[in-house]
Protein backbone atom coordinates (compact mmCIF):
# COMPACT_ATOMS: atom_id res chain seq x y z
CA UNK A 1 0.00 0.00 0.00
CA UNK A 2 1.28 3.56 -0.87
CA UNK A 3 2.10 6.65 1.57
CA UNK A 4 -1.13 8.25 0.87
CA UNK A 5 -3.72 5.12 1.40
CA UNK A 6 -6.76 5.34 4.04
CA UNK A 7 -5.20 4.55 7.03
CA UNK A 8 -4.23 5.80 11.14
CA UNK A 9 -1.73 3.76 12.23
CA UNK A 10 0.59 6.64 12.20
CA UNK A 11 -1.13 8.39 14.39
CA UNK A 12 -4.30 6.23 15.96
CA UNK A 13 -2.94 3.26 16.46
CA UNK A 14 -4.48 0.07 14.79
CA UNK A 15 -7.91 0.65 13.26
CA UNK A 16 -10.97 -0.76 13.98
CA UNK A 17 -11.14 -0.16 17.88
CA UNK A 18 -11.35 -3.40 18.70
CA UNK A 19 -12.26 -2.79 22.28
CA UNK A 20 -13.94 0.57 22.07
CA UNK A 21 -12.13 1.19 25.35
CA UNK A 22 -11.93 5.12 25.27
CA UNK A 23 -8.93 5.10 27.83
CA UNK A 24 -6.89 2.49 25.42
CA UNK A 25 -7.47 5.80 22.26
CA UNK A 26 -6.03 8.30 24.60
CA UNK A 27 -3.33 5.92 25.47
CA UNK A 28 -1.93 5.44 21.87
CA UNK A 29 -2.86 9.26 20.77
CA UNK A 30 -0.81 11.57 23.74
CA UNK A 31 -3.68 13.87 25.49
CA UNK A 32 -3.81 16.56 27.79
CA UNK A 33 -5.66 15.38 30.67
CA UNK A 34 -5.29 11.92 30.32
CA UNK A 35 -5.24 9.39 32.79
CA UNK A 36 -1.56 8.85 33.66
CA UNK A 37 0.60 7.37 35.98
CA UNK A 38 3.44 10.00 35.80
CA UNK A 39 1.32 13.09 36.77
CA UNK A 40 3.42 15.54 39.24
CA UNK A 41 1.94 15.79 42.39
CA UNK A 42 -0.08 18.86 43.02
CA UNK A 43 0.62 20.74 45.93
CA UNK A 44 -2.48 22.17 47.79
CA UNK A 45 -5.10 19.67 46.07
CA UNK A 46 -8.45 20.14 47.31
CA UNK A 47 -10.37 17.86 49.08
CA UNK A 48 -13.50 17.09 51.50
CA UNK A 49 -16.80 16.20 50.54
CA UNK A 50 -20.02 14.15 51.73
CA UNK A 51 -22.04 12.44 49.47
CA UNK A 52 -24.41 9.38 49.54
CA UNK A 53 -26.91 7.49 47.68
CA UNK A 54 -29.70 5.66 48.87
CA UNK A 55 -32.50 3.33 47.90
CA UNK A 56 -35.74 4.89 48.60
CA UNK A 57 -39.12 3.49 47.24
CA UNK A 58 -39.01 5.13 43.41
CA UNK A 59 -35.43 4.23 42.80
CA UNK A 60 -32.09 5.85 44.21
CA UNK A 61 -31.41 9.54 45.79
CA UNK A 62 -28.26 10.64 45.03
CA UNK A 63 -26.92 13.64 47.05
CA UNK A 64 -23.65 15.63 47.62
CA UNK A 65 -22.64 18.96 49.90
CA UNK A 66 -21.06 21.72 47.29
CA UNK A 67 -17.89 22.46 49.36
CA UNK A 68 -14.09 21.88 47.92
CA UNK A 69 -11.17 22.44 51.04
CA UNK A 70 -7.81 22.68 50.40
CA UNK A 71 -6.26 22.00 54.19
CA UNK A 72 -8.63 24.06 56.10
CA UNK A 73 -9.10 26.86 53.13
CA UNK A 74 -12.44 26.56 51.13
CA UNK A 75 -11.92 26.68 47.52
CA UNK A 76 -15.53 26.55 46.61
CA UNK A 77 -19.10 26.18 47.38
CA UNK A 78 -20.29 25.31 44.47
CA UNK A 79 -18.64 22.28 43.40
CA UNK A 80 -21.31 19.84 41.59
CA UNK A 81 -20.15 16.55 42.96
CA UNK A 82 -23.02 14.23 41.34
CA UNK A 83 -22.43 13.94 37.90
CA UNK A 84 -24.46 12.32 35.15
CA UNK A 85 -22.51 10.36 33.08
CA UNK A 86 -25.34 9.29 30.78
CA UNK A 87 -29.35 8.92 31.34
CA UNK A 88 -28.86 5.87 32.91
CA UNK A 89 -25.97 6.30 35.75
CA UNK A 90 -24.62 8.99 38.27
CA UNK A 91 -21.50 9.34 39.60
CA UNK A 92 -21.20 11.06 43.17
CA UNK A 93 -17.32 12.20 43.54
CA UNK A 94 -15.69 12.54 46.83
CA UNK A 95 -11.33 12.94 47.53
CA UNK A 96 -9.22 15.35 45.45
CA UNK A 97 -11.51 17.22 42.48
CA UNK A 98 -9.24 17.19 40.11
CA UNK A 99 -8.80 13.91 39.80
CA UNK A 100 -12.45 13.20 39.86
CA UNK A 101 -13.71 15.72 37.51
CA UNK A 102 -11.05 13.99 35.20
CA UNK A 103 -12.55 10.52 35.96
CA UNK A 104 -15.57 11.65 35.27
CA UNK A 105 -15.08 12.97 32.00
CA UNK A 106 -13.14 10.05 30.75
CA UNK A 107 -15.79 7.62 32.19
CA UNK A 108 -18.29 10.07 30.13
CA UNK A 109 -16.32 9.76 26.94
CA UNK A 110 -15.61 6.05 26.84
CA UNK A 111 -19.28 5.30 26.96
CA UNK A 112 -20.68 7.31 24.30
CA UNK A 113 -17.10 6.25 22.62
CA UNK A 114 -18.34 2.32 23.21
CA UNK A 115 -21.37 3.19 21.81
CA UNK A 116 -20.39 4.93 18.89
CA UNK A 117 -17.55 2.79 17.91
CA UNK A 118 -19.13 -0.33 19.19
CA UNK A 119 -22.68 -0.09 17.98
CA UNK A 120 -24.32 -1.05 21.24
CA UNK A 121 -24.38 -0.06 24.79
CA UNK A 122 -21.77 -0.97 27.21
CA UNK A 123 -23.08 -3.05 30.13
CA UNK A 124 -23.74 -1.93 33.67
CA UNK A 125 -20.89 -3.98 34.47
CA UNK A 126 -18.41 -3.20 32.11
CA UNK A 127 -19.33 0.58 33.33
CA UNK A 128 -18.67 -0.60 36.81
CA UNK A 129 -15.24 -1.90 35.41
CA UNK A 130 -13.96 0.87 33.86
CA UNK A 131 -14.28 2.96 36.52
CA UNK A 132 -12.41 -0.03 38.15
CA UNK A 133 -9.53 0.79 36.06
CA UNK A 134 -9.64 4.73 35.93
CA UNK A 135 -8.97 4.28 39.79
CA UNK A 136 -6.54 1.62 39.79
CA UNK A 137 -4.42 4.08 37.47
CA UNK A 138 -4.51 6.65 39.96
CA UNK A 139 -3.43 4.56 42.92
CA UNK A 140 0.03 6.19 42.70
CA UNK A 141 -1.56 9.79 43.26
CA UNK A 142 -3.90 7.94 46.08
CA UNK A 143 -0.80 6.64 47.84
CA UNK A 144 0.67 10.08 48.05
CA UNK A 145 -1.90 11.33 50.04
CA UNK A 146 -2.74 14.12 47.31
CA UNK A 147 -4.82 12.40 44.17
CA UNK A 148 -7.44 9.89 46.14
CA UNK A 149 -11.11 9.69 44.60
CA UNK A 150 -13.73 7.40 46.16
CA UNK A 151 -16.27 7.66 43.80
CA UNK A 152 -20.08 6.19 44.11
CA UNK A 153 -21.24 4.70 41.52
CA UNK A 154 -25.10 4.76 40.60
CA UNK A 155 -26.53 3.24 37.64
CA UNK A 156 -29.66 1.64 36.00
CA UNK A 157 -29.08 -2.05 34.54
CA UNK A 158 -30.41 -1.88 31.17
CA UNK A 159 -31.85 -5.39 31.33
CA UNK A 160 -33.45 -5.69 34.24
CA UNK A 161 -33.98 -1.61 34.84
CA UNK A 162 -32.54 -1.80 38.38
CA UNK A 163 -30.67 0.81 39.82
CA UNK A 164 -27.63 -0.47 41.60
CA UNK A 165 -25.51 1.73 44.03
CA UNK A 166 -21.72 0.49 43.53
CA UNK A 167 -18.47 2.02 46.13
CA UNK A 168 -15.08 1.78 45.27
CA UNK A 169 -11.97 1.34 47.24
CA UNK A 170 -8.98 3.35 45.86
CA UNK A 171 -7.87 0.77 44.76
CA UNK A 172 -10.62 0.10 42.49
CA UNK A 173 -12.17 -2.94 44.35
CA UNK A 174 -16.18 -2.38 43.73
CA UNK A 175 -18.94 -3.22 46.05
CA UNK A 176 -22.44 -2.87 45.97
CA UNK A 177 -24.23 -0.68 48.88
CA UNK A 178 -27.39 -3.14 48.58
CA UNK A 179 -29.56 -0.43 50.83
CA UNK A 180 -27.22 2.82 50.46
CA UNK A 181 -23.52 4.13 50.30
CA UNK A 182 -21.69 6.88 51.63
CA UNK A 183 -18.46 8.93 50.65
CA UNK A 184 -16.09 11.57 52.02
CA UNK A 185 -14.82 13.09 55.15
CA UNK A 186 -18.33 13.74 56.16
CA UNK A 187 -19.79 10.45 55.76
CA UNK A 188 -19.23 8.47 59.21
CA UNK A 189 -22.47 10.24 60.86
CA UNK A 190 -24.46 10.06 57.55
CA UNK A 191 -23.50 6.25 57.37
CA UNK A 192 -24.67 5.84 61.00
CA UNK A 193 -27.25 7.53 60.89
CA UNK A 194 -28.42 5.78 57.54
CA UNK A 195 -27.52 2.11 59.12
CA UNK A 196 -29.84 3.04 62.38
CA UNK A 197 -32.41 4.56 60.22
CA UNK A 198 -32.64 1.20 57.93
CA UNK A 199 -32.53 -1.23 61.02
CA UNK A 200 -34.72 0.30 62.96
CA UNK A 201 -37.02 2.83 62.28
CA UNK A 202 -40.62 1.77 61.68
CA UNK A 203 -40.04 1.53 57.87
CA UNK A 204 -36.76 1.03 56.13
CA UNK A 205 -35.13 3.01 53.83
CA UNK A 206 -36.75 1.53 50.04
CA UNK A 207 -39.90 2.33 51.55
CA UNK A 208 -39.75 5.85 51.99
CA UNK A 209 -41.26 8.15 49.79
CA UNK A 210 -39.78 10.75 47.38
CA UNK A 211 -40.68 13.64 49.73
CA UNK A 212 -39.27 11.74 52.64
CA UNK A 213 -36.29 10.54 51.13
CA UNK A 214 -35.55 14.32 50.09
CA UNK A 215 -35.61 15.41 53.49
CA UNK A 216 -33.70 13.12 55.36
CA UNK A 217 -31.25 13.31 52.37
CA UNK A 218 -30.84 17.38 53.83
CA UNK A 219 -31.23 16.46 57.28
CA UNK A 220 -28.13 14.10 56.78
CA UNK A 221 -26.11 16.92 54.52
CA UNK A 222 -26.98 19.11 57.21
CA UNK A 223 -25.36 17.11 60.11
CA UNK A 224 -22.47 16.05 57.79
CA UNK A 225 -21.64 20.02 58.05
CA UNK A 226 -22.05 20.20 61.50
CA UNK A 227 -19.57 17.58 62.55
CA UNK A 228 -17.19 17.88 58.99
CA UNK A 229 -15.45 21.19 58.39
CA UNK A 230 -14.89 20.07 54.93
CA UNK A 231 -18.88 19.58 54.25
CA UNK A 232 -20.49 22.62 53.14
CA UNK A 233 -23.85 23.30 54.96
CA UNK A 234 -26.56 25.38 53.50
CA UNK A 235 -26.35 29.24 54.57
CA UNK A 236 -29.69 30.94 54.91
CA UNK A 237 -28.72 33.90 53.38
CA UNK A 238 -27.12 33.04 50.55
CA UNK A 239 -28.48 29.69 49.75
CA UNK A 240 -26.22 27.11 47.36
CA UNK A 241 -28.53 24.52 47.67
CA UNK A 242 -26.86 20.84 47.27
CA UNK A 243 -27.41 18.64 43.82
CA UNK A 244 -29.74 15.88 44.57
CA UNK A 245 -30.51 13.49 41.78
CA UNK A 246 -33.24 10.45 41.60
CA UNK A 247 -32.36 7.90 39.28
CA UNK A 248 -35.22 5.43 38.65
CA UNK A 249 -36.58 2.19 36.80
CA UNK A 250 -37.68 5.01 34.00
CA UNK A 251 -35.99 8.40 34.53
CA UNK A 252 -33.28 10.52 35.62
CA UNK A 253 -34.41 13.52 37.80
CA UNK A 254 -32.76 16.48 39.48
CA UNK A 255 -34.12 17.94 42.06
CA UNK A 256 -35.17 21.28 41.71
CA UNK A 257 -33.74 24.31 44.30
CA UNK A 258 -37.62 25.32 44.86
CA UNK A 259 -38.21 21.78 46.14
CA UNK A 260 -35.12 21.94 47.92
CA UNK A 261 -36.01 25.45 49.26
CA UNK A 262 -39.06 24.64 50.74
CA UNK A 263 -38.26 21.53 52.23
CA UNK A 264 -34.99 22.78 53.68
CA UNK A 265 -37.36 25.80 55.07
CA UNK A 266 -40.31 23.53 56.84
CA UNK A 267 -38.19 20.23 56.98
CA UNK A 268 -34.70 21.02 57.96
CA UNK A 269 -34.55 24.77 59.69
CA UNK A 270 -37.99 24.40 60.78
CA UNK A 271 -39.05 27.47 60.54
CA UNK A 272 -43.15 27.79 59.85
CA UNK B 1 4.52 1.99 -15.19
CA UNK B 2 2.85 5.59 -14.00
CA UNK B 3 6.12 7.68 -14.50
CA UNK B 4 5.09 9.52 -17.06
CA UNK B 5 1.62 12.08 -16.76
CA UNK B 6 0.08 11.34 -19.44
CA UNK B 7 -0.09 7.45 -17.58
CA UNK B 8 -0.81 9.20 -14.10
CA UNK B 9 -3.63 10.93 -15.62
CA UNK B 10 -5.02 8.15 -18.05
CA UNK B 11 -4.87 6.11 -14.86
CA UNK B 12 -7.02 8.61 -12.25
CA UNK B 13 -9.17 9.09 -15.10
CA UNK B 14 -10.33 5.26 -15.26
CA UNK B 15 -10.00 5.17 -11.26
CA UNK B 16 -12.68 7.64 -11.07
CA UNK B 17 -14.71 6.08 -14.00
CA UNK B 18 -14.10 2.64 -12.33
CA UNK B 19 -15.20 4.31 -8.23
CA UNK B 20 -18.55 6.01 -10.08
CA UNK B 21 -19.60 2.79 -11.32
CA UNK B 22 -18.96 1.17 -8.02
CA UNK B 23 -21.45 3.64 -6.36
CA UNK B 24 -23.65 3.80 -9.60
CA UNK B 25 -26.61 1.48 -7.72
CA UNK B 26 -26.24 3.40 -4.46
CA UNK B 27 -29.75 4.05 -2.57
CA UNK B 28 -29.04 7.60 -1.64
CA UNK B 29 -28.99 9.29 1.77
CA UNK B 30 -31.36 12.38 2.46
CA UNK B 31 -30.18 14.33 4.78
CA UNK B 32 -32.79 17.20 5.87
CA UNK B 33 -33.40 20.35 8.51
CA UNK B 34 -36.61 20.12 10.27
CA UNK B 35 -37.92 22.41 12.99
CA UNK B 36 -36.80 19.53 15.54
CA UNK B 37 -33.61 18.46 14.49
CA UNK B 38 -31.94 16.51 11.97
CA UNK B 39 -33.13 13.83 9.91
CA UNK B 40 -31.14 11.51 7.56
CA UNK B 41 -33.02 8.56 5.89
CA UNK B 42 -31.77 6.05 3.66
CA UNK B 43 -33.04 2.53 2.50
CA UNK B 44 -30.49 -0.28 2.70
CA UNK B 45 -30.35 -3.67 1.29
CA UNK B 46 -27.21 -4.98 3.98
CA UNK B 47 -25.19 -2.75 6.03
CA UNK B 48 -26.87 0.41 7.25
CA UNK B 49 -25.63 3.77 6.11
CA UNK B 50 -26.09 6.10 8.97
CA UNK B 51 -24.12 5.91 12.00
CA UNK B 52 -24.03 8.43 15.61
CA UNK B 53 -20.36 10.22 15.24
CA UNK B 54 -20.57 11.99 18.19
CA UNK B 55 -22.76 14.93 20.27
CA UNK B 56 -24.64 16.81 17.70
CA UNK B 57 -23.04 14.83 14.33
CA UNK B 58 -23.76 11.72 12.30
CA UNK B 59 -21.92 10.10 9.64
CA UNK B 60 -23.53 8.62 6.25
CA UNK B 61 -21.93 6.90 3.44
CA UNK B 62 -22.63 5.14 0.13
CA UNK B 63 -19.55 3.13 -1.31
CA UNK B 64 -18.30 -0.22 -0.09
CA UNK B 65 -18.96 -0.72 3.66
CA UNK B 66 -15.73 -1.82 4.56
CA UNK B 67 -14.56 1.97 3.83
CA UNK B 68 -17.30 3.49 5.27
CA UNK B 69 -16.24 1.20 8.55
CA UNK B 70 -12.50 2.76 8.51
CA UNK B 71 -13.72 6.05 7.86
CA UNK B 72 -16.19 6.03 10.65
CA UNK B 73 -13.54 4.61 12.74
CA UNK B 74 -10.69 7.55 11.89
CA UNK B 75 -13.36 10.25 12.16
CA UNK B 76 -14.97 8.81 15.74
CA UNK B 77 -11.08 9.02 17.09
CA UNK B 78 -10.73 12.14 15.72
CA UNK B 79 -13.72 13.59 17.18
CA UNK B 80 -13.44 11.66 20.55
CA UNK B 81 -10.01 12.84 21.19
CA UNK B 82 -11.00 16.46 20.30
CA UNK B 83 -13.65 16.47 22.74
CA UNK B 84 -11.64 15.08 25.04
CA UNK B 85 -8.94 17.51 24.92
CA UNK B 86 -10.71 20.56 24.51
CA UNK B 87 -14.76 20.48 24.87
CA UNK B 88 -17.62 19.01 23.14
CA UNK B 89 -18.76 22.41 21.64
CA UNK B 90 -14.98 22.26 19.50
CA UNK B 91 -16.07 19.29 17.75
CA UNK B 92 -17.54 20.38 14.17
CA UNK B 93 -18.13 18.73 10.83
CA UNK B 94 -15.99 21.42 9.32
CA UNK B 95 -12.67 20.30 11.21
CA UNK B 96 -13.34 16.65 10.58
CA UNK B 97 -13.98 16.97 7.27
CA UNK B 98 -11.33 19.84 6.44
CA UNK B 99 -8.82 18.26 8.66
CA UNK B 100 -9.64 14.53 9.30
CA UNK B 101 -11.68 13.68 5.72
CA UNK B 102 -10.92 15.44 3.22
CA UNK B 103 -6.96 14.96 2.96
CA UNK B 104 -7.23 11.32 3.33
CA UNK B 105 -9.80 10.38 0.91
CA UNK B 106 -7.72 12.67 -1.70
CA UNK B 107 -4.58 10.74 -0.72
CA UNK B 108 -6.47 7.42 -1.12
CA UNK B 109 -7.92 8.65 -4.65
CA UNK B 110 -4.69 10.13 -6.45
CA UNK B 111 -2.28 6.97 -4.47
CA UNK B 112 -3.27 4.73 -8.02
CA UNK B 113 -1.00 1.74 -7.52
CA UNK B 114 -3.34 1.19 -4.35
CA UNK B 115 -7.25 -0.13 -4.19
CA UNK B 116 -9.04 3.21 -4.39
CA UNK B 117 -11.70 4.29 -1.85
CA UNK B 118 -15.45 3.44 -2.60
CA UNK B 119 -17.18 5.69 -0.86
CA UNK B 120 -19.16 9.26 -0.75
CA UNK B 121 -19.64 11.10 2.69
CA UNK B 122 -22.24 13.20 4.11
CA UNK B 123 -21.37 15.00 7.75
CA UNK B 124 -24.25 16.53 9.39
CA UNK B 125 -24.29 18.50 12.76
CA UNK B 126 -27.45 20.04 14.08
CA UNK B 127 -27.44 23.50 15.48
CA UNK B 128 -29.29 25.13 18.40
CA UNK B 129 -32.18 26.75 14.93
CA UNK B 130 -32.45 25.02 11.66
CA UNK B 131 -30.68 28.66 10.33
CA UNK B 132 -27.46 26.92 11.89
CA UNK B 133 -27.70 23.02 10.91
CA UNK B 134 -24.96 22.24 8.72
CA UNK B 135 -24.27 19.53 6.18
CA UNK B 136 -20.70 18.79 4.15
CA UNK B 137 -20.40 15.81 1.60
CA UNK B 138 -17.05 15.18 1.03
CA UNK B 139 -16.71 12.74 -2.17
CA UNK B 140 -14.15 9.66 -3.13
CA UNK B 141 -11.66 12.51 -4.45
CA UNK B 142 -11.45 14.56 -1.44
CA UNK B 143 -13.95 17.56 -2.97
CA UNK B 144 -15.98 19.36 -0.12
CA UNK B 145 -19.29 20.71 -0.67
CA UNK B 146 -20.94 22.28 1.91
CA UNK B 147 -25.28 22.93 2.83
CA UNK B 148 -27.65 24.06 4.88
CA UNK B 149 -30.90 22.80 5.09
CA UNK B 150 -31.22 19.69 2.84
CA UNK B 151 -28.35 17.90 1.84
CA UNK B 152 -28.35 14.67 -0.85
CA UNK B 153 -25.75 11.72 -0.55
CA UNK B 154 -26.61 10.26 -4.47
CA UNK B 155 -24.45 8.45 -6.67
CA UNK B 156 -24.26 10.60 -9.52
CA UNK B 157 -25.28 14.15 -10.13
CA UNK B 158 -28.18 13.23 -11.72
CA UNK B 159 -29.68 11.23 -8.90
CA UNK B 160 -28.98 14.32 -6.07
CA UNK B 161 -30.81 17.02 -8.83
CA UNK B 162 -33.32 15.23 -8.83
CA UNK B 163 -33.77 14.33 -4.89
CA UNK B 164 -33.11 17.86 -4.33
CA UNK B 165 -36.19 19.19 -6.95
CA UNK B 166 -38.44 16.23 -5.12
CA UNK B 167 -37.59 17.53 -1.52
CA UNK B 168 -38.20 21.41 -2.36
CA UNK B 169 -41.50 20.78 -3.97
CA UNK B 170 -42.92 18.33 -1.96
CA UNK B 171 -41.81 19.57 1.64
CA UNK B 172 -41.61 23.50 1.56
CA UNK B 173 -39.15 24.75 3.74
CA UNK B 174 -41.58 26.20 6.13
CA UNK B 175 -43.33 22.87 6.47
CA UNK B 176 -40.33 20.81 7.68
CA UNK B 177 -41.61 19.35 10.99
CA UNK B 178 -40.71 15.80 11.96
CA UNK B 179 -43.35 13.89 11.16
CA UNK B 180 -44.55 15.66 8.05
CA UNK B 181 -40.95 15.23 6.51
CA UNK B 182 -41.20 11.62 7.43
CA UNK B 183 -44.33 10.96 6.08
CA UNK B 184 -43.27 12.13 2.41
CA UNK B 185 -39.68 10.35 2.32
CA UNK B 186 -40.87 6.87 1.10
CA UNK B 187 -42.72 8.56 -1.93
CA UNK B 188 -39.82 11.08 -2.45
CA UNK B 189 -37.63 7.66 -2.69
CA UNK B 190 -40.12 5.36 -4.79
CA UNK B 191 -39.80 8.40 -6.93
CA UNK B 192 -36.58 8.72 -7.28
CA UNK B 193 -35.83 4.42 -7.60
CA UNK B 194 -38.30 3.45 -9.98
CA UNK B 195 -39.05 4.56 -13.42
CA UNK B 196 -41.73 6.54 -14.77
CA UNK B 197 -43.57 3.81 -16.63
CA UNK B 198 -42.75 1.45 -13.61
CA UNK B 199 -44.68 3.81 -11.26
CA UNK B 200 -47.45 3.20 -13.81
CA UNK B 201 -47.77 6.65 -15.12
CA UNK B 202 -48.35 8.19 -18.71
CA UNK B 203 -46.15 10.80 -19.70
CA UNK B 204 -48.02 13.42 -18.78
CA UNK B 205 -47.52 12.27 -14.97
CA UNK B 206 -50.91 11.34 -14.69
CA UNK B 207 -51.75 7.74 -12.61
CA UNK B 208 -52.65 5.51 -15.02
CA UNK B 209 -51.93 2.21 -13.21
CA UNK B 210 -51.96 2.31 -9.68
CA UNK B 211 -51.45 -1.15 -8.58
CA UNK B 212 -47.87 -0.49 -10.35
CA UNK B 213 -47.51 2.19 -8.02
CA UNK B 214 -48.69 -0.09 -5.30
CA UNK B 215 -46.22 -2.60 -6.34
CA UNK B 216 -43.17 -0.20 -6.72
CA UNK B 217 -43.50 0.84 -2.71
CA UNK B 218 -44.24 -3.18 -2.08
CA UNK B 219 -40.48 -3.28 -3.56
CA UNK B 220 -38.68 -0.81 -1.78
CA UNK B 221 -40.44 -2.19 1.53
CA UNK B 222 -39.49 -5.61 1.24
CA UNK B 223 -36.02 -5.59 -0.60
CA UNK B 224 -34.52 -2.61 1.40
CA UNK B 225 -35.00 -1.44 4.80
CA UNK B 226 -35.76 1.72 6.18
CA UNK B 227 -32.93 3.48 7.64
CA UNK B 228 -33.97 6.54 10.06
CA UNK B 229 -31.76 8.57 12.23
CA UNK B 230 -32.22 11.76 14.34
CA UNK B 231 -30.51 14.26 15.96
CA UNK B 232 -32.36 16.08 18.05
CA UNK B 233 -31.83 19.73 18.77
CA UNK B 234 -33.10 19.28 22.37
CA UNK B 235 -31.11 16.12 23.52
CA UNK B 236 -28.14 16.37 20.75
CA UNK B 237 -25.79 13.59 22.95
CA UNK B 238 -27.23 10.63 21.53
CA UNK B 239 -29.32 10.29 18.32
CA UNK B 240 -32.45 8.41 17.70
CA UNK B 241 -33.42 6.13 15.31
CA UNK B 242 -36.98 6.36 14.04
CA UNK B 243 -38.94 4.22 11.82
CA UNK B 244 -41.22 4.96 8.42
CA UNK B 245 -44.56 6.39 10.29
CA UNK B 246 -41.82 8.91 12.97
CA UNK B 247 -42.22 6.50 15.86
CA UNK B 248 -39.01 6.65 18.12
CA UNK B 249 -37.51 2.90 18.07
CA UNK B 250 -35.70 1.99 21.77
Amino acid sequence: MGGGTLRIDQEGGPYPPNTGYFPDLLKRIPVQGAPSRERAPLPGASHGTTILAFHFQNGVLVAGDRRATASNRIMSNRVDKVLEIDDSALLAISGSPAMALEMARVLDHSLKYYRRSQLTEISLEGKVRILAQLLKENLPMAVEGIGAVVPLFVARDPDSRIVRIYFYDILGAHFEGVEFSVGGSGSPEVQGILRYLDRWSPHPLREMSREEAIVLALRLLETASYFDSATGGIDSQDPIWPVMKILTAETLETVDEPTLSTIYRNEVMRVR
Amino acid sequence: MFDEPYRWIDAIHQRRDYIAEQLDRATPVIGISVSEGILLVSYHRQNPKIYELYDRIALAGIGHPADLETVRGILLNMAHVEGFQRSVSDVSIERLALFGLAPRLKAAYEDISAPPIILDVLLSEVGRTPSEDRFIKVSFDGNLERSVGTMVLAPTEEVDLKVAGLLKERIPREERTLRKVVSALPGVFVETLFTREERGLDDSGNLISPEKLSECERILREDRQWEGVFLDRQAPSRIKKLNETGDFLL
